[in-house]
């Protein structure tokens, strides 16, 4: 079977989810230069997360699950992916507790990073997504992967896929994903035509 | 109209034979990049496919200053490869039927409209022009029977157009593809294409005449 599988922030949402949250919280100025550099790959994709997470952890999961599931999201490749639910896959680093709203309203299957949660705070960041075995793990039962994103974070389940398609539809795809992308498209329409080609 | 049929446009190529240290999709013609002008020919084609490889940040970004909705190709063995490999990435995963273009090429603009319309394989040709040419033999109702280095009735400009399903891989050249399929209808039109110093004087007078005055 094929899989397509689906980088979230960006790629299925038109903005990233983390500065929605720093926005709505006010938290803007801590955030912004961190997000900006990590997208970019000039800060370590985990290091990072962890900064961040310890930056938005302190503020109410409830708002924030709730907050996520308002995001503005791409609504062809949502239609795609509604259409074709068996054939779709979400694999993000984002915290399932702050995304799993959003996630569950998309539909498809999905794959996220955990943290214990108390008192509607998260409490311990326990796993953070290795994509690239979200990847292995629908190679190695027999699946032909298809993986699409546009972080530095995604690239080595790039690198793994059978297919590679780096996306720069929120923001221009980070430099390393290009000398490992099969193809690079900048449109919804282009990106779900391929897509359709590849069924 | 071709919505079954992708556009594969060859950029990957470094253009050594030119001398000008730039991939050829970016030569300046009366002003305007090549790419846009062959852009602006496919502008009603929906599936257009852009195989890149050297100076591939250049040759995306001066596209997306005309349309975003094209899929980028990598051909990330440029270096090592020719046009066929760029011609069987770009068709992997196309339509149905895939029209091969290489980027060095200027086709006169009604002869190409005759061309999207046409239904089915071909091979275009042209008049003989270039200095180093691959050349067709043709047969009395003009279908390709040969592709020659040496000598032939036409020039071997293309594009092509072929059923996806037909392209593999392949290290040489395009016509190298298309040898497999030979005969394989044939239809002469007005191309040429620009692989050295001379041919990019010739294409720049010849995009005056076909594009501008005409």
């Amino acid at each position: 079977m094929i899989k397509f599988i689906f980088d979230l922030d960006g790629t299925i949402t038109a903005e990233e989810t983390l500065p929605i949250i720093s926005k709505n919280f006010n938290l803007v100025d801590e955030m912004e230069n961190l997000t900006r550099e990590t997208v970019q790959g000039n800060i370590p994709f985990i290091e990072s997360f962890i900064r961040r997470v310890y930056i938005l952890g302190k503020l109410p999961v409830d708002e924030i699950s709730e907050l996520l599931r308002k995001a503005e999201l791409y609504s062809e490749i949502l239609n795609f992916i509604k259409t074709y639910k068996e054939n779709c896959v979400i694999a993000t680093s984002n915290l399932e507790c702050w995304c799993i709203k959003l996630l569950e309203d998309i539909g498809c299957a999905y794959y996220c990073s955990d943290a214990t949660v108390e008192e509607n705070q998260v409490k311990k960041l326990t796993r953070i997504l290795k994509k690239e075995s979200v990847v292995e793990r629908y190679k190695s039962a027999g699946d032909i992967v298809v993986y699409i994103g546009d972080g530095n974070n995604d690239m080595e389940a790039m690198r793994l896929a059978d297919i590679s398609i780096a996306t720069g539809l929120t923001h221009y795809p980070a430099k390393s994903l290009l000398s490992v992308a099969d193809y690079l498209v900048f449109s919804e329409e282009a990106l779900c035509r391929q897509l359709s080609q590849l069924l | 109209m071709s919505s079954i049929k992708s556009v594969i446009i060859s950029c990957a190529g470094i253009g050594s034979r030119l001398g000008l240290a730039t991939t050829k999709a970016l030569i300046n013609i009366e002003g305007r990049s090549l790419i846009s002008w062959q852009l602006e020919m496919f502008k009603d084609i929906e599936d257009v496919r852009i195989v890149v490889g050297f100076q591939a940040n250049d040759v995306i970004s001066e596209v997306l200053k005309f349309r975003k909705d094209v899929t980028f190709v990598y051909n990330h063995n440029y270096f090592e490869t020719k046009t066929g490999a760029s011609f069987y990435l770009g068709s992997r995963h196309a339509n149905e039927y895939v029209l091969e273009y290489d980027g060095d090429l200027i086709v006169h603009p009604q002869d190409m409209k005759v061309l999207l319309d046409i239904e089915g394989e071909y091979i275009a040709y042209a008049d003989k022009m270039s200095d180093d040419a691959v050349y067709v033999k043709v047969n009395s109702i003009g279908d390709v029977i040969a592709f020659s280095r040496e000598n032939g009735d036409f020039e071997w400009t293309g594009p092509a157009c072929i059923k996806r399903d037909k392209v593999k891989y392949n290290s040489g050249n395009v016509y190298n593809q298309l040898e497999n399929y030979l005969p394989m209808r044939g239809i002469k039109i007005r191309a040429c294409d620009i692989d050295t110093y001379e041919d990019y004087q010739r294409a720049i007078n010849i995009v005056k005449e076909w594009y501008i005055e005409e």
